[in-house]
């Protein structure tokens, strides 16, 4: 039954089919994808939608109790942020290697969620003004 | 079974092992040093959301995520 309409299809919707086929199957598994379906698994449901809608999420810093907003990206995408959501600082520290930004991203919630103090004392500050929210590439 | 999940450039390598299995509980308890002596931060998930760093091996850790140091960027 799926061949005999496989084969009455025109050839065009064939290879639109099949083009559409190959971008799900290799799109899923590439190393950006992977490391956001990581991310996601690990993300709060409250973090992951937040993410989903926004494309961050926020942290609470388990040491000093402050918001961090952790932007889609793989570096400098880390702020400190008020109680009104605006950007006080900016902080940059990142996983060694080059890990794709779902990666990035996770090993930054862990930081600082269990040792916030250590990540901020090797973290680089940037005033948080140096990238607007048109900085973050649109993720997917 | 249970599954050690390692950051990389290909997103992540998994690797998993049957608690039960002595002799895979050895070697995974082998790649957890080896890791974490390599500077990797290992941690689990305690729910959802949920996070707890460990410094040792838990074997009773049903998933362990392992990120490379972090430095300054």
């Amino acid at each position: 039954m799926i061949a005999a309409v496989w084969l009455r299809a025109p050839a065009r919707a064939r290879l639109h089919a099949l083009r559409e086929l190959y971008r799900r199957f290799f799109g899923e598994n590439t190393p950006d994808a992977r490391g956001r379906r990581l991310l996601a698994e690990w993300l709060s449901p409250a973090q992951r939608a937040q993410f989903e809608q926004h494309r961050y999420f926020d942290v609470v810093g388990c040491d000093t109790g402050k918001t961090y907003r952790v932007h889609y990206g793989t570096a400098a995408n880390v702020h400190e942020i008020d109680d009104e959501g605006r950007a006080t600082m900016g902080w940059c520290f990142v996983p060694s290697g080059f890990l794709v930004p779902g990666d990035v991203m996770l090993a930054q919630k862990i930081a600082l969620e269990t040792d916030e103090n250590a990540a901020i004392a090797l973290a680089n500050r940037f005033p948080p003004a140096t990238h607007s929210e048109h900085f973050y590439r649109r993720p997917f | 079974m249970a599954t050690q999940i390692v950051m990389d450039q290909t997103g992540d390598t998994r690797h998993e092992f049957d608690p039960g299995n002595a002799e895979a509980l050895a070697r995974a308890e082998q790649r957890f040093r080896e890791l974490t002596g390599a500077g990797f931060t290992a941690a689990y998930r305690t729910g959802p959301g949920e996070v707890t760093r460990i410094k040792s091996f838990d074997p009773t850790a049903h998933e362990t995520l392992f990120y490379p140091r972090l430095v300054g960027g």
